[in-house]
């Protein structure tokens, strides 16, 4: 009855259940609707809670344990409130204070790149290849083209490298648009191309590497001109530099971006239904491009950023968290701020106060072990993103509680809910 | 009768397209293809030991003919394929002629018989990941924590070993652990139907912190002993010069890697068991409504997943490499990696195990070319990564996934 | 009497989330007769049979199997007790072989643990030619004929000794040759001592093989009547509750120019499989031309092309005098076609955006909704306002999310939007799929309506009844090609002898 070699179609399979959304986008968008803000405020504190009873556990001592985490408060700096003061030499709480902003401003960017990929259905795990590569091109820059105009220089350095992981991440948006190639998968790939190339070119004998220092694997130092000032403390004590302000006008750019331009209206389609987008007359795969650049520029910029602001110089191989993990934390600050502009920049604030807060608060007091405090962390950013992962559990909870409130209210006479 | 090509010979199947007369089969742009890209790597394989050829001649010639197969290629269809040849005849040309360039000596201590040890030694770790990764993917679950999965069994196998007096203790402690890690992953993706990617992320960052986190705990102020009860190696005696030094020397987890690729092949595609599995990753809603449980079988295959990348990951620190030593993070990549082969292998055993043993010879060589530039050979590292990409992007024909795999599936 | 019932169901009620599928049914089969269940969809048919198979559990009422009271908790349990099912979405693996799919969880073995292969393809052979089904065992589902799939389906269940088979929805992938061939099998089956539950919403089918009809309505049990007696008038009713209009009133057609012309069209699908091969056809202004067929002989591929979703091969599609060459989805929208899909949860709509954004879905760029890539949010919800008013668009407003909404009034949205356009030519994809009978009531009226105003209407659609009533000239297609063309009255039976391929042949 047919040719040879056609075989007819099966029947289409069926329509989703009670609402099932196929899409990434979509799920989460459920998510987000059902548990508002209530849901990751639970996911946060379910996930502390679970941290204060490890350390709890193996310090034999509750007290001990939350002794630790009053430490960690104060390593944020959050306690800046009670004695306001912008002297960063003489106070303690604000010069946490101030490096927690600093290490907020990173995440928030790292987190507004997972999130956008997000909201078009993508999932960017490759924040932190992109990352490196914004950093390393911006200290390339940085380094070279000494006597440069200062300004000129310094943007010069962050359109680099913010463009250079742009490109880095629309590979992967290549991949998927061209071949279907899932993007967790080549974002992945990428990540560590990006870290072994690093690992050459930082090396020793390498490229970029600093030739003064030959044994350690550090990159050159960017010229003074080329650094982004401080508007609080002075850069030898590293004080918070204007990167911070980029980054908060990023979060508006985001918001903008997704909300209020027809861009963002097509990055939204095709991340909701990339069928109906299509039939609506949007080029699918030009978006899943462009919002992987665009994705990968955020990530792109938080690295050049950190590279002009922060220690102008980058030693391959630091475990320190702020360098080798940003990448990795943005996912999870997304995910917690539901990959909205105003989310992602809670989230961000609240895992750059507790990575502070436990590297440096923890870790210069001596309640525990502080090579305890970085690993203290990992956990609860683990424990975070694990619940997150799974808020269908604590939704479910949440829900039931609504449910009992009115089984409750229907069984007694005259009760109001 | 299955698929067929425009001459109408059957080429559903590997074995249908062998039956096929050779002038048929050399007609079929697959074979071509896939023709090409051996010979191309065969073109550079001339240069060095043990053929070690010192002109230039051979490389070029089989590498045109490389070229040539992958230009026939795509002109009769199969363009991706055909052009992967004819960029393996490229590249191997270009390497053969670098290798024809560099001194007779270093080319001999590059490429000798220790070159196959160490890249099987590179590779075991990877081929147990890879097993798991293999039977939770084909169940219909994704495990991107496969590296969280490894790291826990190199810090616990470590501890095992130490504090139990045995490797064998360690061992049962790494997999042990593993499982139970799995088994956490297994509850978020399974019953309550978290993304899986996330989930996956999620136990990555719990394994650093928790084995980073427990290493300074128990060991920051009296360090691992040396002389730790260590995976013993199997000498097999009075093997001649160059199968001694490849193969004579292994440990003994590399051999168990071996069989455990036969296992998971016949279990997966020779059993019951192993086709209710590949049911429930193709299309689960089919298998629960012939009466086989889902979840149960997922549950079990991730678990296993867990204990197999655990046992892999416990090579890396107890292993001939690690020596009995556990640093933080010590996995740095390689359940990735180990993911890679999985992909790059189609989710078949053999395919992966090939994968594998390939990225292993890309570590191995890594450290052998050293002999050459030390900062330059780090740049192989990311030959694992690049391949992979290379085939995600369809070169080697089409990667296909279990329909099922990474959705998760819910009775009503 | 009583002894001869092999399957009771009292009472049976079952509650979703917000919605009471069935609602105290009771229902009875008896050894060796084909028992249909009729209803609309949402009418609580398939959940009746998903209790009985042991996927869902009942809220109340008992199911007595054989003259024993049942309570099944999985689908292995139901299999064991003799009942099989097959369903309308088909639960064979693609990549796996025939054999593989039958005996999948009741392997034969040997060793203990491994697959005896050889041993399954003999007893799928030899089950075959037993019941001369004629398949080849070691053949992949993914490759054989959908007809085929679903005889592998049924040896599924008997493979398992099933003695009871329920059918949900059958026909629905067949074309009428087909059909036929089920209905051989099922007699036969039914000669065999096979009881056979047959779950349809098609009358004349139903009429053709069924011995007793009962009728569910939104989850009650109407009325259970034998087949003698029942015509498709008094089973409509039954299962409407009214008087159902089942031809829609119009006007004869007043053609115009000609506004589609396609000439010896040629797509290809996404394998580069050519499904459309020379198809040439007009439609004109004020009429509505419908296309008769089998799901997969080209229909989708047609429209993708005309739509601008899918390459045009060779051949030709004007739209109004403007010829859609190297299209995209944008070209054909602006060339003036309209669209309503097929799918309209997967194509029509993104259901996480509001009504208002949805109806923005072809315009979003355009003024007054955006200007210079700025969007205007204000300007999209109170032109959403107008036409939800216009259309009737019932369970929100301007802001609701689109996935809030029942199938019909998601239908309007998408209607409201493709009309408002201002289309020349309206091409609609199975309109009516999954409406209840208000709504499909509604599109109808729609779209003679905007037939009258001058637009060209392309039908495309698996109901035969829908085009009969619908079209005013109905064209057929068969693998790709137009194999036949009919104005004014037409018998469903020629109809459907063309979509096999078949020709009438002409009186000497």
């Amino acid at each position: 009855m047919t040719a040879p070699g056609q075989s007819p179609s099966p029947p289409a399979p069926p329509e989703p259940e009670f609402g099932d959304p196929g899409t990434l986008a979509a799920r989460l968008a459920i998510k987000q609707r059902a548990g508002g803000i209530v849901v990751p405020i639970i996911t946060v504190v379910l996930a502390i809670f679970i941290s204060i009873l490890v350390v709890a556990a193996t310090e034999h001592s509750f007290h001990t344990s939350l002794l630790a985490f009053q430490e960690i408060f104060r390593g944020t700096g959050l306690n800046w409130i009670v004695h306001p003061t912008t002297n960063l030499q003489t106070s303690i709480p604000a010069y946490n204070l101030s490096q927690t902003l600093l290490q907020t401003s990173t995440l928030i960017l790292t987190g507004l790149a997972v999130a956008f990929a997000f909201r078009c259905g993508m999932f960017n795990i490759g924040g932190q290849g992109q990352y490196l590569v914004g950093l390393l091109v911006a200290n390339w820059i940085g380094v070279s083209f000494a006597g440069m105009n200062p300004l000129a220089h310094v943007l010069f350095a962050m359109v680099g490298g913010t463009l250079a992981a742009a490109a880095y991440a629309g590979i992967a948006g290549v991949l998927k648009a061209t071949v279907g190639a899932h993007e967790v998968i080549s974002t992945i790939m990428l990540n560590w191309i990006a870290y072994w190339t690093a690992s050459w070119l930082l090396g020793v004998g390498g490229p970029l590497q600093d030739s003064s220092n030959p044994t350690s694997p550090v990159s050159k130092q960017v010229v003074p001109g080329a650094r982004l000032p401080d508007f609080w403390g002075n850069q030898g004590f590293q004080g918070v530099h204007i990167g911070f302000f980029i980054a908060l006008s990023c979060v508006v750019v985001f918001y903008v971006l997704i909300n209020r331009t027809t861009l963002g209206y097509e990055v939204r389609a095709v991340g909701f239904n990339p069928d109906a987008a299509a039939y609506g007359g949007i080029n699918v795969k030009k978006n899943l491009i462009r919002a992987m650049a665009i994705s990968g520029a955020f990530a792109g910029l938080a690295g050049a950023i950190d590279m002009l602001g922060g220690t102008t110089n980058y030693q391959f191989g630091q475990l320190d968290i702020p360098f080798s993990q940003v990448g990795f934390i943005g996912i999870a600050v997304a995910l917690l701020g539901r990959n909205t502009a105003v989310g992602t920049l809670l989230a961000a604030f609240l895992f750059g106060a507790l990575l502070y807060g436990s590297f440096h608060g923890l870790g210069a007091s001596s309640v525990i072990d502080p090579s305890l405090a970085t690993n203290l962390t990992y956990i609860i950013q683990g424990l975070i993103v694990l619940f997150i992962g799974a808020d269908v559990l604590i939704l479910s909870v949440w829900n039931s509680r609504k449910k009992l409130r009115w089984r409750w209210g229907s069984k007694t006479v005259g009760a109001s809910t | 009768m299955g698929k067929q090509d425009r001459w109408g010979l059957d080429v559903s199947t590997w074995a249908a397209r062998l039956e096929n007369p050779i002038s048929a089969r050399l007609r079929d742009p697959a074979t071509t293809g896939y023709l090409g890209i051996v010979l191309g790597a065969f073109a550079a394989f001339i240069a060095i030991p043990p053929i070690e050829a010192r002109t230039i001649t051979w490389p070029t010639l089989v590498g045109l003919v490389a070229i040539a197969l992958g230009i026939w290629t795509v002109t009769r269809g199969r363009r991706r394929l055909g052009w992967g040849a004819v960029a393996s005849g490229l590249l191997g040309i270009g390497l053969g002629i670098l290798a024809t360039r560099s001194s007779a000596g270093n080319l001999n201590s590059a490429f000798d018989a220790t070159l196959v040890a160490q890249t099987l030694g590179f590779a075991t770790p990877l081929v147990f990941a890879a097993m798991g990764g293999i039977f939770s993917e084909r169940s219909g679950v994704v495990n991107i924590g496969l590296e969280g999965m490894m790291l826990m069994g190199a810090f616990w196998g470590v501890y095992g070993a130490d504090k139990g007096g045995s490797w064998v203790v360690g061992l049962l402690l790494a997999a042990g652990v593993g499982g139970v890690t799995a088994l956490v992953y297994a509850f978020f993706a399974i019953q309550l139907r978290a993304d899986q990617i996330v989930g996956g992320t999620a136990i990555n960052f719990l394994a650093v912190g928790i084995t980073g986190f427990f290493f300074v705990l128990l060991y920051n102020n009296s360090p691992i002993p040396n002389g730790v009860s260590l995976l013993p190696n199997v000498h097999i005696p009075g093997l001649p010069g160059f199968l001694g030094d490849s193969i004579g020397d292994l440990n003994i987890l590399t051999w168990a890697s071996f069989a455990l690729v036969i296992l998971a092949f016949l279990v997966l595609f020779k059993t019951t068991i192993g086709l209710r599995i590949r049911a429930c990753g193709e299309h689960p809603r089919a298998a629960d409504t012939v009466g086989i449980n889902v979840y149960a079988i997922r549950y079990a295959c991730v678990t296993l997943s867990g204990v197999l990348a655990a046992i892999g990951g416990m090579y890396l620190s107890e292993g001939p490499l690690g020596n009995g030593f556990f640093q933080f993070n010590m996995t740095n990549g390689r359940g990735f990696i180990a993911l890679a082969a999985v992909i790059f292998g189609n989710w078949r055993p053999f395919g992966a195990f090939w994968a594998a043993i390939l990225f292993g010879f890309a570590d191995a060589l890594a450290l052998k070319l050293q002999v050459y530039s030390d900062s330059a050979s780090t740049l192989f590292h990311v030959l694992p990564y690049v391949l992979t990409l290379v085939a995600v992007a369809g070169v080697i024909g089409r990667t296909v996934a279990p329909a099922a795999d990474g959705k998760p599936y819910s009775k009503q | 009497m009583a002894d001869d019932l092999v399957l009771e169901m009292r009472d049976i009620r079952k509650e979703f989330p917000g919605v009471v599928a069935n609602d105290g049914v009771s229902f009875d089969v008896r050894r060796g007769e084909v028992h249909a269940l009729l209803g609309e969809n949402g009418a609580g048919k398939s959940t009746l049979m998903n209790i009985l198979y042991g996927l869902y559990r009942p809220d109340g009422g008992e199911i007595v199997l054989k003259g024993k009271a049942v309570s099944f908790s999985s689908a292995r349990e139901a299999i064991e007790a003799g009942i099989g099912m097959v369903h309308q979405h088909f639960m064979l693996i693609p990549v796996m072989t025939v054999a593989e799919n039958i005996v999948l969880g009741t392997e034969p073995v040997k060793g203990g643990v491994f697959l005896d292969e050889s041993a399954a393809d003999k007893r799928v052979t030899e089950m075959a030619k037993s019941f001369k089904f004629a398949v080849d065992p070691d053949a992949l589902v993914e490759d054989i004929s959908v007809g085929q799939q679903q005889r592998v389906e049924i040896m599924k269940a008997l493979y398992r000794n099933a003695d009871l088979l329920i059918l949900d929805e059958p026909t629905a992938v067949l074309t009428p040759q087909e059909a036929e061939d089920l209905f051989e099998i099922l007699r036969g089956l039914q000669r065999e001592g096979f009881s056979i539950i047959f779950i349809s919403h098609k009358l004349n089918e139903v009429l053709e093989i069924a011995d007793r009809i009962t009728v569910l309505r939104r989850g009650k049990t109407i009325e259970t009547v034998p087949r003698e007696g029942a015509t498709e008038e008094s089973l409509a009713r039954a299962m409407v509750g009214r008087d159902v209009l089942l031809r829609v009133e119009k006007e004869p057609a007043k053609p115009g120019d000609v506004l589609l012309e396609v000439r010896d069209l040629h797509v290809r699908d996404d394998r580069d499989i050519e499904k459309v091969r020379g198809l040439s056809f007009d439609v004109r202004a004020g009429e509505i031309v419908g296309i008769a067929g089998v799901d997969g002989n080209g229909q989708t591929e047609l429209i993708d092309a005309l739509t601008g979703l899918q390459k045009i091969e060779s051949g030709t599609a004007t739209i109004a005098g403007r010829e859609l060459m190297h299209a995209t989805a944008r070209d054909a929208l602006d060339a003036g076609v309209g669209h309503i899909p097929e799918d309209r949860q997967r194509r029509g709509l993104v259901l996480e955006f509001s009504i208002a954004e949805n109806i923005a879905l072809h315009d979003y760029a355009e003024p007054p909704d955006a200007r210079f890539g700025w969007l205007f949010p204000g300007r999209m919800i109170s032109r959403a306002r107008t036409l939800i008013r216009e259309f009737d668009v019932r369970g929100g407003g301007p802001l609701t999310r689109a996935g809030g909404l029942s199938g019909g009034n998601q239908q309007k949205v998408i209607a409201a939007r493709e009309i408002a356009r201002d289309p020349k030519v309206l091409i609609a994809a199975q309109p009516t799929r999954g409406l209840d009978v208000g709504a499909i009531e509604y599109l109808h009226r729609r779209l003679v309506t905007e037939r009258d105003e001058g637009r060209a209407i392309l039908l495309v659609s698996l109901e035969l009844e829908e085009i009969l009533s619908l079209s005013d000239r109905i064209l057929v297609i068969y693998e790709g090609e137009i194999v036949g063309e009919h104005t004014g009255d037409v018998s469903e039976q020629q109809i459907g002898l063309e979509m096999l391929g078949g020709r009438e042949k002409t009186a000497a």
